[in-house]
């Protein structure tokens, strides 16, 4: 165990420890650029060298691991102008075209330009000129001339995405990043580049030119296209998605999402439908949100017998909206048939993706099951005897022969988000809310419980499916009343058993997994049931 | 709070008798009425749409845009204009040139003029000599709100080469 | 001469001086009032209003006025608010401009028979023997214009507009009464014509009663609603005080029954004081019976019985674009405090000289 003082601090560390780790932990801050904690270290860049006592010159930090009696010294007059002068050499053939750059407001080189040197450039010659804007795959542009080679992209294609595409071609200042020849850059994780790319170098296609990143607002959320749920970074500008941001979760995903993932927000943003509409005398009309619900809640009561209703849920139901909606099939709707629909199964792999591609059927049907409700897959939907069908969500892979054995019952509510088949199914139709415009948790397939935020304000007339099933629950005198998604969740911490002990406010940045609860379950559930009595 | 204490003469009897101080007033203005009557020597009014006062070098008027050596526009979309401007009037949307030199340009660029508050942000802010406020020419009024919302198209056509050489000499 | 022919003449004349003369002036006053305050005040005034575009003489004056009327004419004509009265609202404009207009019919322009003598007055619409009496009446009536539009608007800017209309009027009538009370002494009558002719060479009531001439003034100025005494449409309290409600032709009706109003003043104001008709060491050539014979010299006195008439206006207005306007407990107060005692202490002075001079 290694004693060492780093700028006059002590600390004993492990034997192994780098100089960059050891400050860390005393809260030292050491600027890098090719230094990432999830790849190997490469020590290319010389910005994190410091000074020690044990060396006659500067020593990477990142690279350097500790020794007893070390002294270092990160801020002395020696580094700064060790520091200055790996910047300088840097941006020697950088462009400097920070305007046009997506990078600019997110980029390393700028922030450490503006804090360690902030000189002006002394070259008289003209800059090398390289590559601009090169294509190297579906999701990546590369600006050769910003690059400044440390190459944490090719150490990603090779360690993470373990697809070799990347590499440094030529020496000297014609070196340049560049794919395989004959490869492109296309691996299904291949915009991870990007996010670790500290300078423009390698820019997204997707997000090119659209908006300015300090233009954007940024909330966490969960990216639901599998049961994988990375943890990501919704960013925002005027209350629409602009892009979505791998956040780091050890827990879940590491520093990385998959492309699919990452591209997928585009398909929310088409075809939206935000107001309520019912189908009346083979006309569509758009009503207000009260009047749809009502007509909801009548189409159920013409049923004749909640035998003949059938309610299809789906693994897209947040914890707490599928808790309501259990509440909802147990309570006053008891005796409904449920199905289950969801999305079909895909492709995984062993790194990120998944193959179940819905983001919460671990929770669910965990829900489902300690609220006794017992769901059918929805490929096996009979009509017959079926007068009204309830479907929440349209995120169902349903096959024709379902759709048309649904298009058989002549009541048919949808609560969706979008035009599409499950919309001209519905002779009532009822808007949802987005997974980036509500409140709640999904669980994931390793039963990592986490939050989603809202992140963009959804149209007044959009609601949850849980705000759904309650105003249906009330609608046939059941008192079913929750405030917020925080008193729901006490509530499935309380009944549910993989939940409990789960708190709402311990949910925190990483999420909880199954079991890793804090609160002893009796304690929650005791807290959180009479609460929901006051509230009826 | 300071106290100012205003010591006020004493009037005299005349003065209090309001009517010789009056006559005195009313022999100023008639002083004036003649002589501008008569030779109009004091006429301080400027007749403002026929003879117009030029105004200040640094008047910030309204915005155009300058162009480049080939006449496209300048502006490169920076956003660094619609960051500054304190009122949010500033509306471009980016779109890529295939350009290998600048790749960046504005789709659209679109200014409310309405809205904005002539500040001067905007040109302080561009990197690129690109938008300017010096066309001396104050908002004009108009029939609808979309008129004062002007475009590319009639930013440029006030525009003007720009020698400027953003990122140096060097570049 | 008959009943029927006296009416006749009687209406003949009232046309032709009222609307040939009092209009035509009060007309010209609107612009030549902004264009003299402008010039006092180092502006242009209203320039822009040329007939044709042309520029010749009068072009800008007689375009600005068809344009004002074009404009007042034209504009909306809008009801008072909720709660008003809208036919008093209607009719208030014309209770305000008759009486100012029927404050004529007891001027004279020109030479009338001697006092005493039998004749007929072709300067004088009606030769009436209570003459300034009936005027004052007339001048009283002309109060309940303003008052009643400013009940009827149904605005508190409007009422407060009207109250003072009310306030001032009264107050300073008294004064006005009371001053002209020694020329009726000293000239021994009420009926104006007889009191010119005993204004003959320089014996002008200016001369005889000079006190009584600036209290007139100030009362004057304060009856007709003028700055500094503009209290009831202080615009800068009251935005324009009892007509506020008021737009279009109503609006200016109230404007020129004002201008009227000056005018007339300024008429009694000549009569009473600056020698009416009368051209000093002019003899007015008579006949043997008295009644005058109408020569070039009448031309002449008609002419500056209008040109001393003018003067008088164009000092009202001077001092109006002289003065600060009073605050209105200091126009209650100059009104009851000072003015009034004065002219009753004008007044027994008057009587003791004429009793001592007798």
């Amino acid at each position: 165990m290694p004693t060492l003082k780093i700028d006059g601090q002590e600390i004993t560390v492990d034997r192994g420890t780098t100089i960059l780790q050891a400050a860390a932990q005393l809260g030292v801050q050491i600027p890098t650029f090719c230094y990432h904690p999830g790849l190997s270290i490469a020590a290319n860049c010389r910005m994190c060298l410091v000074d020690t006592n044990k060396a006659p010159k500067p020593l990477p930090a990142c690279h350097a691991q500790v020794m007893d009696g070390m002294e270092v010294w990160t801020n002395n007059e020696k580094v700064q102008r060790t520091r200055k002068a790996v910047l300088e050499f840097i941006l020697l053939n950088h462009p400097v075209d920070c305007p046009i750059c997506d990078q600019a407001g997110e980029c390393v080189l700028q922030d450490h330009y503006f804090k360690y040197s902030a000189q002006p450039s002394r070259l008289f010659h003209r800059k090398r000129h390289k590559a601009k804007a090169k294509i190297l795959g579906p999701n990546v542009i590369l600006d050769a001339e910003r690059c400044i080679l440390c190459t944490r992209c090719v150490r990603f294609c090779d360690e993470v995405a373990k697809s070799s595409q990347l590499t440094v071609v030529n020496r000297g200042e014609k070196s340049e990043i560049t794919t395989f020849p004959g490869k492109q850059l296309d691996n299904p994780y291949a915009a991870n580049t990007v996010d670790i790319c500290p300078v423009g170098a390698l820019t997204s296609r997707d997000f090119r030119f659209r908006t300015r990143v300090w233009m954007l607002s940024t909330e966490r959320g969960v990216c639901p296209e599998c049961s994988r749920g990375c943890s990501i970074r919704v960013d925002t500008f005027e209350n629409t998605v602009r892009r979505y941001k791998p956040v780091h979760n050890p827990k879940v995903n590491d520093w990385w999402m998959c492309d699919a993932g990452r591209a997928s927000f585009r398909g929310y943003l088409e075809d939206r439908v935000e107001g309520p509409t019912i189908v009346a005398d083979g006309k569509r009309r758009a009503v207000a949100t009260a009047k749809a619900v009502e007509d909801a809640a009548k189409a159920i009561q013409a049923a004749g017998g909640h035998g003949k209703v059938a309610l299809v849920a789906s693994p897209w139901l947040t914890n707490e909206d599928a808790y309501v909606l259990g509440r909802l099939v147990t309570g006053a709707l008891a005796g409904v048939k449920v199905y289950m629909g969801g999305r079909a199964a895909g492709a995984g792999d062993d790194i990120l993706i998944q193959p179940d591609k819905n983001p919460n059927r671990k929770g669910v049907d965990a829900i489902f099951a300690a609220l006794g409700v017992k769901a059918a897959d929805l490929s096996s939907f009979d009509a017959k005897g079926i007068e009204t069908v309830f479907v929440f969500g349209d995120n169902h892979d349903a096959s024709p022969a379902t759709l048309e054995a649904l298009a058989a019952v002549p009541w048919r509510i949808v609560a969706g988000t979008k035009m599409g088949p499950w919309w001209q199914l519905a002779t009532t139709f009822l808007p949802l809310r987005l997974h980036w415009e509500k409140d709640g948790t999904y669980t994931n397939f390793d039963g990592v419980v986490q939050r989603i935020r809202r992140a963009v304000k959804a149209a007044p007339t959009c609601k949850s499916e849980g705000w759904y099933a309650m105003k249906l629950a009330q609608s046939f005198g059941d008192a079913l009343a929750f405030d917020a998604p925080a008193d729901i969740f006490a509530a499935v911490a309380g009944s549910v058993p993989e939940f409990a002990g789960l708190a709402w406010s311990d949910l925190g940045d990483h999420g909880l997994r199954f079991g890793e609860g804090s609160v002893p379950a009796g304690a929650d559930a005791a807290s959180a049931e009479p609460q929901m009595e006051a509230t009826t | 709070m300071a106290t100012i204490q205003v010591t006020r003469g004493e009037l005299s009897l005349a003065e209090k008798l309001y009517i010789p101080e009056v006559m005195r007033g009313v022999a100023i203005t008639t002083r004036q009425l003649v002589k501008n009557v008569f030779g109009r020597k004091d006429i301080a009014t400027r007749q403002y749409p026929d003879v117009k006062k030029p105004y200040p070098e640094r008047f910030r008027g309204r915005h155009r845009l300058t162009w480049r050596d080939d006449g496209s526009v300048r502006c490169v979309a920076c956003m660094l204009c619609s960051t500054a401007c304190p009122a949010n009037c500033i509306h471009i949307v980016a779109g890529d040139k295939g350009d290998n030199t600048v790749e960046k340009y504005p789709v659209s660029f679109e200014i409310d003029l309405l809205v904005c508050v002539y500040c001067g942000f905007c040109e302080e802010a561009c990197p690129c000599d690109a938008i300017r406020m010096d066309s001396g020419k104050h908002p004009m009024p108009s029939f609808s709100r979309d008129k004062q919302r002007i475009r590319k198209v009639q930013l440029l056509e006030e525009g003007q080469p720009s020698t400027s050489h953003p990122g140096g000499l060097g570049n | 001469m008959s009943l029927g022919e006296l009416v006749l003449w009687g209406l003949v004349k009232f046309v032709a001086i009222v609307f040939g003369w009092v209009m035509l002036v009060a007309t010209v006053l609107t612009y030549i009032e902004r264009k003299q305050s402008a010039y006092v005040q180092n502006r242009i005034g209203p320039n822009r209003a040329w007939i044709g575009g042309k520029r010749f003489p009068l072009s800008a004056t007689i375009g600005q006025i068809l344009a004002d009327a074009a404009k007042v004419l034209f504009k909306e004509d809008t009801e008072p608010p909720r709660g008003g009265n809208p036919i008093l609202h209607q009719i208030s404009p014309a209770l305000a401009f008759i009486p100012a207009l029927l404050m004529w019919i007891v001027i004279p322009f020109g030479p009338g028979p001697m006092p005493g003598a039998e004749g007929e007055n072709w300067f004088l619409i009606a030769d009436v023997n209570v003459g300034l009496l009936l005027m004052f009446a007339i001048m009283s009536v002309s109060v309940y214009g303003g008052v009643i539009g400013a009940w009827a608007s149904n605005s508190g800017f409007s009422l407060l507009g009207g109250l003072r209309v009310g306030a001032q009027m009264i107050s300073y009538e008294v004064t006005l009464g009371l001053n002209l009370v020694g020329i009726f002494m000293i000239f021994g009558s009420m009926r104006l014509n007889d009191i010119v002719w005993g204004q003959g060479d320089l014996a002008w009531g200016i001369v005889v009663q000079p006190v009584a001439f600036i209290l007139f003034m100030v009362a004057s100025i304060a009856e007709t609603k003028r700055a500094p005494f503009d209290m009831p449409e202080a615009e800068s309290e009251l935005v324009a005080g009892y007509f506020t409600e008021f737009s279009s032709m109503r609006f200016a009706v109230f404007s020129l029954s004002e201008f009227i109003a000056l005018i007339a003043v300024a008429a009694v104001g000549v009569t009473c004081f600056l020698g009416g008709w009368q051209i000093p060491w002019v003899d007015t050539p008579v006949d043997a019976a008295g009644v005058p014979v109408y020569g070039w010299i009448t031309v002449a006195q008609v002419g500056i019985f209008l040109a001393k008439m003018i003067f008088l206006i164009w000092l009202q207005m001077q001092i109006r674009w002289t003065l600060p306007r009073f605050r209105y407990d200091q126009v209650m107060k100059l009104g009851w405090v000072y003015l009034l005692p004065l002219s009753l202490l004008n007044l027994f002075v008057t009587a003791i000289v004429m009793y001592l001079a007798r």
